[in-house]
């Protein structure tokens, strides 16, 4: 997490025209100063952006699912303009995959609660006998509250959390793979994925 | 609420100049995203694609929909098709176009017409005598009690969080298994470092 993410061009690939022009691949880093410069300029708007739409998804169009897609569109672009590998090394694991079982869990927990306490699934007035006087909230509020909790807790976190590590997953690739000779040549690309999945295996 | 919803403002929509250009710029993306050879031109296309359909989603009153197509349509999609090809080598080629498999034009043209044959059973966009206006026993309920029961002025909000939590919980816990069946298919133990 200390790591600054920037000025690490570690995947750089040079993009090359084999000699026998069989293949071409594009390169998966460009270090580029106007991408940088603007992620920079714009994160904040996007992280704003995605966070009202999920705090605001009761009033307004939007909610969870696609305010928690926004925020992790947020790492996407740190991705693009800082490096994979490098926001790779940047972000713990454990944010990732905490958030998405956070999700899970909270939302499961509430939903189930109410059949603990003898009503149905997600029955959110089954908490106002409970906590009704401890909160100082209205039975209608249960509601309410409830719903913004299942959106934001519940839902944004697993669907940013997941959009996050599906987007590394799909970087890093496939491990079961033998390295072909086509990834053989491109040894410094290949290292740097191979290297972050065995070191991350050790930091479980 | 229900004046944004009643017949009235439906009923007066109608095909516009502006759904017809959107249509067509659906319908010439979708092709050319098929027709490009150049796999980075066909994704470019097919995010444009995704936006075309999040602007008529949002032109149809359905906002929710329009801004989840363009997040994760337009957006999120792109993003790894772009990581896919970029991972992946492409034959060189001069061609523009992938020359077109005609049995697959004919098969795909040939289910286009079957479910293009059911389109004469429903009703015209913002028709007043279609069953979900005459008969809204059950849209009418969620848009007349919705705030009273829930408290939240987005009545899409309330049918997924509260209404229909259940379907929603499933849904969730979909996204939470697609995260972890990516990592039993690439064979990994972590997402990040």
């Amino acid at each position: 997490m200390s790591d600054d993410p920037t000025g690490q061009p570690d995947e750089r690939f040079d993009g090359r025209v084999d000699t026998d022009g069989v293949a071409r691949q594009r390169p998966v880093y460009t270090e580029s100063q106007v991408i940088m410069t603007t992620v920079k300029a714009v994160i904040p708007f996007v992280m704003t952006y995605g966070l009202f739409i999920t705090f605001h998804g009761a009033d307004t169009p939007g909610g969870g699912f696609q305010g928690g897609a926004i925020i992790a569109s947020v790492v996407l672009m740190i991705a693009f303009a800082f490096g994979i590998e490098s926001t790779r090394a940047w972000l713990a694991n454990s944010t990732v995959v905490g958030l998405g079982t956070a999700g899970v869990f909270l939302f499961g927990a509430i939903g189930f609660g109410p059949i603990l306490l003898g009503e149905n699934f997600l029955e959110y007035t089954a908490y106002y006998p409970v906590f009704g006087d401890l909160l100082g909230l209205k039975e209608y509020e249960f509601v309410k509250y409830g719903m913004e909790v299942v959106e934001i807790v519940g839902i944004a976190f697993i669907v940013s959390g997941i959009l996050m590590g599906l987007f590394f997953a799909l970087a890093a690739g496939d491990s079961h793979s033998e390295p072909s000779e086509a990834d053989l040549r491109e040894g410094d690309l290949r290292d740097g994925a191979d290297s972050a999945t065995l070191g991350g295996e050790s930091d479980d | 609420m229900t004046s944004f919803l009643s017949p009235t403002v439906i009923q007066s929509v109608g095909i516009t100049p502006i759904e017809i250009a959107l249509f067509v710029f659906i319908l010439i993306t979708a092709v050319l995203t098929a027709l490009f050879r150049d796999v980075l031109a066909a994704i470019v296309i097919f995010a444009a694609y995704s936006l075309g359909l999040a602007v008529v989603y949002t032109f149809y009153r359905a906002p929710d929909v329009g801004l989840t197509e363009a997040a994760i349509g337009a957006g999120v999609t792109t993003v790894f098709l772009l990581l896919t090809i970029a991972k992946t080598t492409r034959p060189p080629t001069d061609e523009l176009f992938e020359p077109i498999n005609w049995p697959a034009v004919a098969v795909c043209g040939f289910f286009a017409l079957v479910v293009g044959s059911t389109l004469t059973a429903f009703p015209a966009v913002g028709d007043p005598n279609s069953p979900i206006l005459t008969n809204p026993e059950v849209t009418g309920y969620y848009l007349e009690n919705a705030y009273d029961e829930t408290g939240a002025k987005n009545a899409v909000t309330s049918v997924l969080a509260a209404y229909r939590g259940f379907d929603t919980f499933g849904e969730a816990v979909v996204v939470f298994a697609a995260g972890i069946a990516s990592l039993l298919v690439l064979g990994r133990e972590v997402f990040t470092a």
